[in-house]
């Protein structure tokens, strides 16, 4: 316990310090004048904000703006009227609904299945104790070099029954070799004092890593979680490989089937009168489309600003070698 | 299945055998039972790397085979036919198009994307107001968020007949198209794509290296009267070039191995002449048409090559660099 409270108050102190030194570093900057250099820097940090923002803006505007005057492609940078009746289709839409709960459902299997792979495997290699430690090293590093490729891989899954079952979706995506790295080197920055000062008062293997290594891990865990929910959520080439059954397809894969097969057509979704009123208002399967693509995207869109200094944590703990 | 047995209880059993042979009789115990322990706490996770990972690998004899689906890797009444799927591959006409599309991509990646996010860290670094400095970052990396069909579709929609991007371009003079349908525009297409989902994301290593230089380092250059460009060209690049030099090195080592997801959502038959790499042609031609086989052949050389150019990168790695992937 005293070690959390100890770094609880250390990382107190680092943010303090931080913050002092943000406050020094802007009344210096405060002080120096805006060069030339300055302005075209500006700008071109704004341009750079615009190229990766914009498509999603234009995205959004054109998903709700009056229908015709998407069709003349007046919408450029404001919304020009508004309409909201494609995101109503689009709601209504009972398999994109289906695709949602299957997205959640492979999206936590795989989680909970990579964090225990990485926790399972990355321990043992920590271990000084490990007889053919290095054999093990191999065994889980040879993978990163060499694989069997997209059939192969495939037919294992189809001669394991696994093929059109979830389990396709969830089980070859529960390992990854480099997480199990990144867990790992994460692992040997805890002080090995705490695990020996354990085993010495008896604690087997399993109870160190469930009481001494897991707690302090949960940044680690942080990191590999949020990697896979991401990856899991926009993954779509799994299920285009080993999910021919349309009840089953995540979220990214009922996209690919209406935005870029087209082989869904939205505005079949429709009833009688929106179809009439559709007409009318001239909405097309475009616009429709816009609408669906920013209504999947909108939650990872809404949600990765807060995730971000994970990722990053992870960028910096996978570069430091594994 | 068998392979399972050919790989995993053989250091669990030598575990314990070793355990065995040193001095001591309660440290030969104790050393036993925790490795049993821990070779326990590996075991279901070993299970499905060599399930997912390892049974693969031996699904490469297939290469060498005429495999009827269904069929086991190994069966007695396989057909054997040696090299003969990659010879026919290397001299189909398919070879040289996926060599050619992957170099071209490949390159045209490594010219047009590689310093964008090292120049972009660069002068990221200058801006001073913080706020800004950090919106500009989570900007950058909103591309690398988004999922790849969103993004192909958005780039399809984009550079279709009446997508904003041609029409930009027709206004600005140029040709008035579908440019997603033209095969010689698709190179471009995929390579800017690519930059824009990266840079950001790639960016992020720079930029720590950048936050890690001794700040007394400016100061010093400060006091020797160095201005802004002094400081960047004389202290911030020579920090940050190991770590180009290093990405420079990986980035060639990985030459082969386009993102053929991307492709596989951009492309269609009219850019398939330059679009085409090893992953898409697995798809298509293996696994979609049945073609086990072959595919597996094609998808094997353009490892094997591939596994080449990491060993050689890596070589130069340890040669110029303290670094080295192994």
């Amino acid at each position: 316990m005293w070690i959390l409270t100890e770094k609880m108050a250390r990382r107190r102190e680092d943010k303090r310090l931080e913050r002092l030194e943000e406050r020094a570093e802007s009344r210096l900057a405060g002080q120096k004048k805006v060069t030339a250099f300055d302005i075209v820097l500006y700008a071109i940090m704004i341009a750079v904000c615009f190229l990766t923002i914009y498509p999603m803006y234009y995205v959004f505007l054109n998903s709700i703006s009056e229908p015709l005057e998407v069709v003349r492609g007046n919408v450029t940078f404001w919304p020009r009227g508004l309409y909201l009746d494609s995101y109503k289709i689009v709601a209504h839409d009972s398999k994109l609904w289906r695709a949602y709960g299957n997205t959640i459902l492979y999206a936590a299997g795989t989680t909970l299945l990579m964090l225990f792979t990485c926790v399972t495997m990355a321990y043992p290699l920590t271990q000084p104790r490990l007889k053919f430690r290095k054999l093990v090293v191999w065994f889980i590093l040879i993978p990163m070099y060499i694989g069997g490729g997209m059939i192969p891989a495939f037919l294992v899954i189809y001669k394991l029954r696994m093929y059109d079952t979830i389990w396709a979706m969830i089980l070859p995506s529960g390992v990854n070799i480099m997480n199990i790295i990144l867990c790992r080197t994460f692992f040997l920055s805890i002080p090995q004092e705490l695990s020996e000062a354990a085993s010495i008062d008896g604690a087997s293997h399993y109870r160190i890593l469930g009481r001494v290594v897991l707690p302090l891990s949960k940044p680690v865990l942080a990191v590999i979680s949020i990697y896979t929910l991401v990856g899991t959520w926009n993954s779509w080439f799994n299920a285009l490989v080993y999910l021919p059954s349309e009840r089953l397809h995540p979220l990214q894969m009922y996209l690919q089937r209406v935005v870029i097969a087209q082989t869904v057509d939205l505005t079949q979704m429709m009833t009688k009168e929106e179809m009439q009123q559709a007409v009318e208002k001239m909405l097309s399967s475009q616009q429709m489309q816009y609408s669906l693509i920013f209504f999947i995207s909108a939650p990872i869109i809404l949600v990765y600003p807060f995730f971000q200094k994970h990722f990053v944590k992870g960028v910096m703990l996978g570069s430091l070698k594994g | 299945m068998h392979k399972k047995n050919q790989e995993l209880p053989l250091p669990a059993q030598g575990g314990k055998k070793r355990g065995t042979s040193p001095a001591g009789q309660r440290g030969l115990s104790r050393d036993a039972r925790e490795n049993l322990q821990l070779y326990s706490i590996l075991l279901p996770t070993a299970i499905l790397i060599i399930v997912f990972m390892y049974a693969p690998m031996f699904g490469l004899v297939i290469g060498f085979q005429n495999y009827v689906p269904g069929a086991s890797f190994f069966g007695k009444d396989v057909e054997w036919v040696g090299l003969k799927h990659f010879i026919d591959f290397v001299n189909s006409y398919y070879f040289k198009r996926i060599m050619r599309n992957t170099v071209i991509l490949n390159l045209l990646n490594l010219v047009m994307g590689f310093w964008v996010p090292i120049v972009f860290a660069l002068l990221l670094n200058e801006v001073r107001a913080r706020g800004f400095k950090k919106f500009v970052q989570t900007a950058s990396y909103l591309p690398y968020f988004i999922s790849s069909v969103v993004v192909a579709g958005m780039v399809i929609s984009f550079t279709g007949s009446d997508g904003i991007v041609s029409r930009l371009i027709s206004a600005l003079g140029g040709e008035t198209a579908a440019w997603i349908t033209k095969a010689d525009a698709f190179p471009w297409i995929f390579t800017i794509t690519r930059v824009w989902q990266s840079f950001g994301w790639s960016s992020i290593l720079y930029l720590s290296t950048i936050s890690s230089i001794d700040p007394g380092l400016y100061e010093a250059a400060e006091m020797d009267g160095a201005n802004r460009f002094h400081k960047i060209w004389h202290v911030t690049i020579p920090h940050m070039l190991p770590l180009v030099v290093i990405q420079l090195i990986l980035a060639i080592g990985s030459m082969l191995s386009v993102s053929s997801e991307l492709i596989l959502l951009l492309y269609n038959p009219s850019t398939r002449s330059t679009a085409d790499v090893i992953g898409t042609y697995v798809y298509r031609e293996g696994l979609l048409a049945g073609n086990f086989s072959s595919g597996t052949a094609a998808g094997l050389i353009v490892s094997l090559i591939n596994l080449g150019l990491t060993v050689i990168a890596n070589a130069f790695c340890r040669k110029f660099t303290d670094y080295a992937l192994w």
